[in-house]
């Protein structure tokens, strides 16, 4: 029974978990460094949703061969190929975030959203 | 604080409430009439050998159909390396420096990372294997499985490992300057559009790789033309990569940088 529910809907339900965990992390977290991490989590989740939509029942890799000559025989290779610079796009998006996480240990000597609050009101008065 | 955590009670049963209608919409897994599978994408797979001589579909897809977009990822890649050193190209304020010495890194993490890893083994054994692996995902990138992202993070990981293995005073030997390894990421995305104008010199159109001025078949350009592309992604993530490594690691110390 679990097999058949995760070959049809459970398996976009576990990306959308997924998904809700990583958005849940960046609100509750309270430490800067796992609000990184969890919109990682995020960018996983998408990336999951995108590959699901090119599987084929029975379908091989996408690298044609002399033997199989039927488009319906490979998986789709569009979600790949679109997902594969997703991923180095979000290394992007997470080196300019760690680069941020510096600057704002160095000024603030934390990463805790609360000491960061508290230290900015003391600057202030 | 209390409201945070009514707002994500909130969000998260709205989000597994919502799948539960919304995925009769969606299409199911693994048929292969779907909307995602039956469109453009058939006319990719069958056309892959015959006008882009590369059997590796997701390659034929990044790097020919959609030259242009794959481009302008590249391009992305580097202003992020761009952005890192603009963030943290200024220096410390005084009165922020003195708020360092007081907060020094202080929590102790157990021995050095480069004491507790066998460097004989890292750098002479592991470290040509991944580099041989990388060079090769990224000459049959068109034939078999992988391509220039792939190639381009694994050599970025050989500069990782050795940055973890070997200790901050010994690092001179391999040492690559912020300066040299950014302006060699902006090198990427211009071997790639040096790709894309070698068509339009032999009087085609932009990535049109068929007329590279080349005396040489069709087919056989267009491995050329997908090769100069796949190098030039290469470089730009790799030297990324590094980029961001080196920009970071210049700016922060760590508790075993004495040792």
């Amino acid at each position: 029974m679990i097999n058949a529910f995760l070959a049809q809907d459970g398996i976009y339900l576990l990306t959308v978990i997924l998904l809700g965990l990583g958005l849940a992390g960046i609100i509750v977290c309270n430490n800067y460094m796992k609000k990184l991490i969890c919109m990682n989590i995020m960018q996983v989740a998408v990336i999951f949703f995108f590959l699901c939509l090119g599987q084929k029942n029975g379908g091989t890799i996408p690298v044609a061969m002399d033997t199989i000559i039927h488009a319906a025989d490979y998986i789709n290779p569009l979600p790949h190929g679109l997902m594969l610079t997703a991923i180095v796009v979000s290394l992007g998006t997470t080196g300019v975030g760690l680069a941020l996480l510096t600057r704002i240990w160095e000024r603030f000597g934390t990463l805790e959203e609360d000491e960061i609050i508290q230290v900015k009101g003391e600057d202030e008065v | 604080m209390q409201l945070r955590r009514v707002i994500t009670v909130l969000i998260m049963v709205t989000i597994l409430v919502v799948p539960f209608v919304a995925f009769r919409v969606l299409p199911e897994i693994g048929d292969p009439n779907s909307a995602p599978n039956s469109h453009v994408t058939d006319y990719y797979i069958e056309h892959t050998i015959s006008e882009c001589n590369s059997p590796n579909m997701v390659t034929s897809i990044i790097v020919d159909y959609r030259a242009f977009d794959t481009m302008f990822e590249t391009t992305v890649m580097f202003l992020s390396g761009v952005a890192v050193i603009l963030i943290l190209s200024n220096k410390p304020k005084k009165r922020d420096d003195m708020f360092r010495k007081f907060n020094p890194c202080t929590t102790n993490t157990g021995p050095s990372i480069f004491k507790t890893v066998n460097k004989d083994v890292m750098i002479s054994i592991i470290e040509p294997l991944i580099l041989i692996y990388a060079i090769y995902v990224l000459f049959h990138g068109e034939v078999s499985l992988g391509g220039g992202f792939q190639a381009g993070a694994l050599i970025g990981m050989t500069y990782l490992l050795d940055v973890m293995v070997v200790k901050r005073k010994d690092r001179d030997i391999f040492n690559y300057s912020l300066e040299r390894s950014v302006s060699v990421a902006g090198t990427g995305p211009f071997i790639y559009a040096v790709g894309g104008i070698l068509g339009l010199i032999g009087g085609g159109l932009f990535m049109e790789f068929e007329a590279i001025p080349l005396p040489i078949e069709a087919p056989e350009l267009h491995s050329i033309g997908i090769l100069i592309v796949e190098v030039g992604v290469t470089v730009g993530v790799m030297c990324t990569i590094i980029t961001i490594l080196k920009a970071i690691m210049d700016r922060v110390s760590f508790d075993d940088d004495n040792d």
